[in-house]
């Protein structure tokens, strides 16, 4: 009777410790929001985006690939070469402008962790966002990149396969990062993300979209 | 004490007024244009405006030097705010100057080019 007891009490325990250990994300992703915004809506003053110390994470579960999104949670880089708002880390000499160093990210997760962080923040998405409007396939570079390069000059502020400007994100390894139709929706109407983002809004056709989005997906 | 009351009354509808008409500008959030300045044009026109920004050196035409007084003189004002407004192809310059109308309001384009002819201390040629 005791013998049976004590293995019913050690198999209700082996139940109970994965649970019990398992990590939650939302409590390892809490302390994030000293530096990110965990909750919408985006700021929507020039003032406002000036104090902000990291990008906004409160829709980060229709941004992100989540394999991308574990791997960085593991091992942050440097995504924006001019950190997270390039006015702020601006050094003048004479009259010229070049890039002091900008603060990294300084939170290194386990790889449990980083898996449930992940998982959590899958789970912080824009309800209104289209699903399904990035057709991802077989598309012509050349043509992407004469609209990318030569037509929208998106080099001017993005680092394209290793040179572009420094005021936004580099597009090296962007296609791991960035979910499709994120980029789609972001691209199509920036200032519904970020109502200050520095980005000019482009008037393209969705033909015009899906060589952008597939030419970002394909930068892996 | 019956017009105190009045101008009570209508102060406190006044303030009420103005307190909505707040409300609506801030979620229009009109800037001034050396913030606007600052975080739109300075990544390729720099904080001095010379054309020497961050992304100048990754731009395959120099950004134009806004304290220029001869080269920006030589531009309308209007052809300054079309700039600005539909990007560097519509006044046949470099597509890398992108179109900013869906950021900035015509007012708000309207103080950038005054703000912009204080920087270079010249007025806009004739039309």
């Amino acid at each position: 009777m005791i013998k049976r007891g004590i293995t019913v009490f050690a198999l209700a325990l082996l139940l109970a410790v994965p649970s019990a250990f398992a990590a939650d994300g939302a409590a390892i992703v809490k302390p994030c929001g000293s530096c990110h915004k965990l909750a919408g809506p985006a700021v929507k003053t020039i003032a406002e985006v000036k104090a902000r110390k990291a990008p906004d994470l409160f829709y980060a579960g229709s941004k992100f690939n989540k394999d991308w999104l574990v791997g960085f949670l593991q091992n942050p880089t440097v995504i924006r070469p001019a950190g997270t708002v390039y006015s702020n880390n601006i050094k003048t000499t004479g009259d010229t402008d070049t890039v002091a160093a900008p603060a990294k990210c300084a939170s290194k997760l386990s790889a449990g962790d980083a898996a449930a962080a992940a998982d959590y923040l899958m789970t912080l998405k824009d309800a209104k966002m289209k699903t399904g409007v990035a057709k991802i396939g077989e598309f012509s570079k050349a043509k992407a990149k004469m609209l990318i390069i030569k037509t929208e000059a998106c080099n001017g502020c993005h680092s394209i396969e290793g040179n572009g400007g420094l005021s936004c994100p580099t597009w090296e390894g962007i296609g791991k990062r960035l979910n499709p139709d994120w980029v789609y929706s972001f691209v199509q109407d920036p200032q519904y993300w970020d109502p200050k983002v520095w980005m000019g809004k482009r008037d393209l056709d969705d033909a015009s979209m899906q060589l952008v989005v597939n030419y970002i997906a394909s930068l892996k | 004490m019956k017009t105190i009351v009045i101008s009570k009354f209508s102060a406190a509808m006044f303030a009420a007024a103005l307190f909505l008409a707040a409300g609506m500008v801030g979620s229009a959030s009109a800037e001034t244009a050396a913030d606007n300045y600052s975080l739109y044009c300075v990544q390729c026109h720099g904080t001095a405006g010379t054309g020497k920004g961050i992304n100048a050196p990754y731009l395959a035409v120099a950004p134009r030097n806004h304290s220029d007084a001869k080269a920006m003189g030589e531009l309308s004002d209007a052809n300054v705010a079309l700039a600005i407004t539909e990007g560097g192809s519509a006044v046949g310059k470099s597509t890398q100057m992108p179109a900013w109308k869906h950021n900035l309001t015509a007012a708000e384009i309207k103080d950038i080019v005054a703000h912009l002819r204080k920087m270079c201390k010249c007025t806009g040629a004739a039309k």
